[in-house]
């Protein structure tokens, strides 16, 4: 036999394996429920306005505030990790090192309910949702400040000493030299890292959710006992892909673009 | 739908059983027949779901041979006694409890959680007779405002997400700013800390509160709802023979004591 045709029957045959496989998920599956538990036309239509203006709007703005937070949080934090001067250094090591290591629902917890207890009732602003979200910046916080230190150390040292030999200062070179070219490269960690905040703001509601402030997962299995019916968590895993998909397809787009560039 | 009618031959079989046993000597060893009639999941073995802790409901407990405690955990345990099984309980979540999810993919037999029976939750479970009197009640601080229910207008009250308590607030107090929550636990922190003014739910869990030997007359009960409603234990919608030979065992313990005894262990008026 020949090489190419060997090779064409392998590729055959895993083909065949691949649909097989298909093909026995589908015959399988018992699909009137299917349909009768997770894509109840009723149950989406009697959640469907909400759904939309309410929880997927809830989650998005969630997400950007604690992803904005937080890369400002990150950036500060970073330089600091970057600083000739130690005490900067072990204060940023050890924030980072304590938020990293807690899960985020505990920081939720402590931040939202914790602190008005230890200190009396003065509370964080924006009420228990806002103390929620601040707790989130402060876990994306601490990740993103590593990332974003990765990111400004693998900028290569020729260009910081190019920048000092054309006499620029030591700020305006990190400025206009090496963060620009950092921020590229962090680029694709940081969209995972919206894609983790994302599904982290389903954590929020522990703290005690008000009318009108129910994010996704949250007004998901709200109307999962209100109808008694699977078919708002499906309608809610979608409006999470409809979030994310774009967002991952354009990081893939920027980072071909930066792969050319270079 | 054979199925269905086979299910529902052997059900009507094993309660005219129970009926013909019952005409017989009162004073005979008439429980239920065998517990094969029963349609456990594993037989011999009653498997309870519940979602813990809720105390004085359901409370864990490591000294307890089923390492559960509270009210609702010492009734079924006399009912498997009644029903000659052994017991089990599983810690489960509500929501899928009360959805009818935990039951119809025969994770547990019974559900025994504190659920009041509602006509929205009949249509996803088969309920026994009313096992205990709910009442609803409101708990705010002691040096509150609040007195009653016309006081919540703009204040914000806790309620647990899908009870009773959250559809009551919703009901008579709609100027109420309900701020939901997954569990009591979270709750009742977020009380202590301020972040909500009062707490609307079952009375026994906030009658706990008030009687929290850490935080003595710190928070009181301030009014007592009658909703009409009762506390029951669940199955699956098809499994009528395992609710009937609870009904029978529910009856059998209101008749000896057994029910009052156990109820005053933990709802004795002080």
């Amino acid at each position: 036999m020949k090489r190419s045709t060997k090779r064409r029957l392998r590729d055959g045959a895993l083909y065949a394996l691949f649909l097989g496989a298909v093909a026995t998920l589908i015959l399988v599956a018992d699909w009137s429920k299917i349909r009768h538990n997770f894509f109840d036309g009723g149950v989406l239509k009697a959640i469907w306005p909400e759904l939309v203006t309410e929880a997927a709007k809830n989650t998005v703005v969630y997400t950007a505030e604690a992803f904005i937070g937080g890369l400002a949080l990150a950036f500060v934090l970073a330089l600091m990790k970057l600083s000739p001067l130690k005490p900067y250094r072990w204060a940023a090591t050890a924030y980072i090192e304590f938020f990293r290591g807690l899960p985020a629902l505990i920081v939720i917890i402590l931040f939202a309910l914790g602190i008005p207890l230890a200190f009396n009732g003065k509370a964080l602003p924006g009420g228990a949702i806002g103390a929620a979200v601040i707790a989130l910046i402060a876990v994306s916080g601490a990740y993103m400040a590593e990332t974003l230190r990765a990111g400004i150390q693998a900028v290569p040292r020729g260009q910081t000493e190019a920048a000092h030999s054309l006499g620029m200062s030591g700020t305006w070179t990190m400025l206009s030299v090496v963060l620009p070219q950092a921020v590229r490269i962090v680029i694709p960690p940081l969209t995972n890292e919206i894609v983790l905040l994302l599904k982290d703001t389903s954590l929020i509601s522990v703290a005690g959710v008000g009318i009108g402030q129910a994010e996704l997962t949250n007004f998901a299995s709200d109307n999962v006992v209100i109808n008694s019916s699977p078919t708002p968590l499906i309608a809610a895993a979608v409006c999470y892909l409809i979030i994310t998909l774009p967002l991952t397809q354009l990081v893939a787009y920027l980072e071909r673009r930066s792969q050319k560039a270079r | 739908m054979t199925m269905k009618n086979a299910l529902k031959a052997v059900a009507l079989t094993s309660v005219l059983g129970l009926a013909l046993a019952a005409c017989g000597s009162s004073k005979d060893d008439n429980k239920s027949g065998s517990s094969s009639d029963l349609n456990l999941i594993s037989s011999g073995t009653l498997t309870v779901c519940s979602d813990v802790p809720y105390p004085p409901f359901e409370d864990f407990d490591k000294s307890a041979p089923s390492g559960f405690k509270g009210f609702d955990v010492d009734v079924v345990s006399k009912i498997a006694d009644a029903l000659k099984v052994k017991l089990v309980i599983k810690d489960s979540d509500f929501d899928p409890l009360q959805s009818g999810l935990l039951l119809t993919t025969k994770k547990c037999d019974l559900g025994a959680s504190a659920m009041t029976i509602t006509d929205e939750r009949k249509k996803h479970l088969l309920f026994s007779d009313g096992y205990y009197d709910s009442k609803q009640s409101l708990l705010v601080p002691a040096d509150s405002s609040i007195k009653s229910i016309a006081d919540l207008a703009g204040k914000k009250v806790g309620v647990q997400k899908g009870t009773t308590g959250e559809t009551y607030t919703t009901e008579h107090a709609p100027d109420a700013k309900r701020i939901q929550f997954k569990d009591d636990g979270t709750m009742y922190l977020a009380l202590k800390a301020g972040t909500i003014d009062a707490i609307l739910q079952d009375l026994p869990v906030n009658l706990d509160h008030q009687n929290d030997p850490k935080e003595p007359g710190k928070f009181k009960v301030v009014e007592t709802y009658n909703t009409d409603e009762e506390y029951g234990f669940a199955a699956a919608k098809d499994n009528t023979a395992l609710i009937d030979a609870v009904n029978k065992a529910l009856a059998d313990m209101k008749a000896d004591g057994t029910y009052q005894s156990i109820y005053d262990t933990y709802f004795a008026v002080k």
